[in-house]
């Protein structure tokens, strides 16, 4: 008995530390001539609270990846698991996703678009105005809730988009190019934003993108991943102090890190 | 200063009304030709009873031309626009039927369901549906993937997809068909009405023809111009009302957003 309760002790302590575990995920897709390898034997474990980058050359499938860990679609074999339970389908309240597009609603003010996803469970109105309303605080949009998508700039629209993915306080936030396109001002502005957001409610983020320079500035750790079929072929522990300012962008450092993570997209390319 | 384009409107449907009263007196067009506003709307006064009759006929196969043709053409749009098998299997054949002239398939109508407002109803339904069936499913195919990919991730049911996302984002699509839809019921009603039938403004039209009544018909072809413009201003009102978020804010385009609230973006920097 005792023995039983140090085990899911044990357990419990494990989930804990991992956000996520992906263990042997492979992804084959079907087509006409036979099948295409898309993710290839795939492991990898994120902490909880760290911030994890993934970068690799287009259709290296890091955008799949990341789909599967938000549930949306399935991989051909491997286990993802999040908080100790497998992700078999989306479940916002472990997961939320903030995609490329912001993919917010046009029909709905910012503040609806933010409670978009606690009306979908149903629930009662005055708690979902706060949870909305402190989310637009926390993005910095205090006072714009009333405002459609079209009547926000780029940088804005994604802030909405983070607030929503971060309304049902989910310990994990997937993020696929959010800021991809966006100008590369705003771009900088709203990597730093995310690092303050993500250091005020200690979440676990899976970030992929395409800018190095982005991934160094935000990540706790990079990962590398190659051409079809996508493996992860480096793992890159980012050693740069937090917080993070933008003068570390012009250090010794900063440049060798992601001169080493060019090199190791270089030879898989 | 340039005249507001409405004012301008205005002035013009004023002309025009002035024209049609001083050009049939001034002697320069025949009372046969055209009968002066002021003998056309005394005519109406004087025959009240009779035309309100036809009037009422009228609008009720109006009224029920318009249900089956919004009715049908939304649902069938919908399957259609939804569905990729009917969409191959039926697009390309009503797209061609589009270019048919309806109106040949009257005497159909009349041989099945008689000379009485049925066969005006049917008619009209069908003429009517066309519009609306195809712009609900170019409305269904256009929706943006992005975000269905999103609201599935919040955790919607298919079920949510459709009544959250679906039937928003394809309101402005469907409600530009349901005008033109039901702007074509309102004239295979009356187009029907002048070609075979014992009822309504459209036989109004007809039988006073025959007879070289030019006021009389002139009285019934206000009748229809007024019922046609009040439909479609009662459309746009719906339109407007419906799809407020599409242009709200644009009064205020121009002006300069306001700064102080947006703290993220100055806080950050």
């Amino acid at each position: 008995m005792q023995h039983v309760a140090n085990l899911s002790g044990l357990r419990a302590t494990h989930a804990q530390a991992a956000a996520i575990e992906v263990a042997g995920l492979s992804h084959v897709y079907g087509a006409r001539e036979g099948t295409v390898p898309a993710l290839e034997d795939i492991s990898l474990t994120v902490g909880a609270g760290r911030f994890v980058v993934i970068v690799g050359p287009s259709g290296c499938g890091k955008t799949s990846l990341l789909m599967m860990m938000a549930g949306l679609r399935r991989q051909t074999s491997g286990t993802i698991l999040c908080a100790g339970r497998p992700i078999e389908m989306p479940d916002p309240g472990r997961v939320g996703v903030v995609f490329q597009e912001a993919s917010l609603f046009p029909w709905l003010t910012a503040l609806d678009n933010i409670e978009f996803p606690l009306s979908i469970r149903h629930a009662p109105r005055e708690e979902r105005r706060r949870r909305a309303d402190a989310m637009l605080n926390l993005v910095g949009l205090a006072g714009f809730g009333g405002r459609y998508p079209h009547e926000l700039s780029g940088g804005m629209k994604q802030r909405v988009s983070i607030a929503r993915g971060l309304v049902q306080d989910p310990p994990v936030l997937l993020m696929d190019e959010p800021f991809a396109a966006l100008d590369e001002q705003t771009r900088m502005t709203m990597g730093h934003e995310l690092l303050r957001i993500w250091s005020q409610t200690n979440k676990t983020v899976v970030f992929v993108t395409h800018s190095l320079t982005e991934a160094v500035y935000l990540a706790d750790e990079v990962l590398v991943m190659s051409a079809r079929p996508g493996r992860i072929i480096d793992r890159t522990e980012v050693t740069l102090p937090r917080p993070r300012t933008y003068e570390m962008m012009a250090t010794d450092v900063f440049g060798r890190l992601r001169e080493h993570i060019w090199q190791q997209i270089r030879k898989v390319t | 200063m340039r005249p507001a384009p409405a004012t301008v409107r205005r002035l013009l449907l004023v002309l025009v009304l002035m024209l049609w009263e001083l050009v049939p007196r001034a002697g320069l067009l025949p009372e046969l030709f055209l009968p002066s506003l002021s003998r056309t709307l005394g005519v109406l006064v004087q025959n009240w009873a009779e035309y309100a009759h036809a009037l009422v006929v009228t609008l009720y196969e109006v009224v029920l031309a318009m249900l089956i043709a919004c009715g049908a053409g939304i649902l069938i749009g919908a399957l259609v626009g939804g569905l990729s098998l009917l969409r191959q299997l039926l697009l390309p054949v009503v797209s061609s039927l589009y270019a048919v002239p309806i109106v040949i398939l009257y005497p159909i109508f009349t041989a099945w369901l008689g000379v009485g407002s049925q066969s005006k109803i049917a008619f009209a339904g069908v003429y009517g549906f066309f519009p609306v069936m195809l712009s609900t499913a170019a409305g269904i195919q256009s929706i943006d993937q992005n975000l269905l990919l999103a609201a599935r991730s919040m955790g919607a049911s298919l079920p949510q997809q459709i009544t959250r996302v679906v039937i928003p984002a394809t309101m402005p699509t469907v409600l530009a068909g349901l005008r033109l839809g039901g702007a074509l019921a309102i004239i295979g009603v009356v187009v029907s009405e002048m070609l075979t039938a014992a009822a309504g403004i459209g036989y109004l039209v007809s039988k006073y023809r025959t007879v070289l009544d030019s006021p009389r018909v002139f009285a019934a072809i206000l009748m229809i111009l007024v019922l046609s413009v009040l439909f479609d201003a009662l459309a746009r009102w719906v339109e407007r009302r419906t799809l407020a978020w599409q242009t709200a804010g644009l009064r205020e385009r121009g002006a300069p957003m306001r700064k102080e609230t947006y703290v993220g973006a100055t806080g950050a920097a």
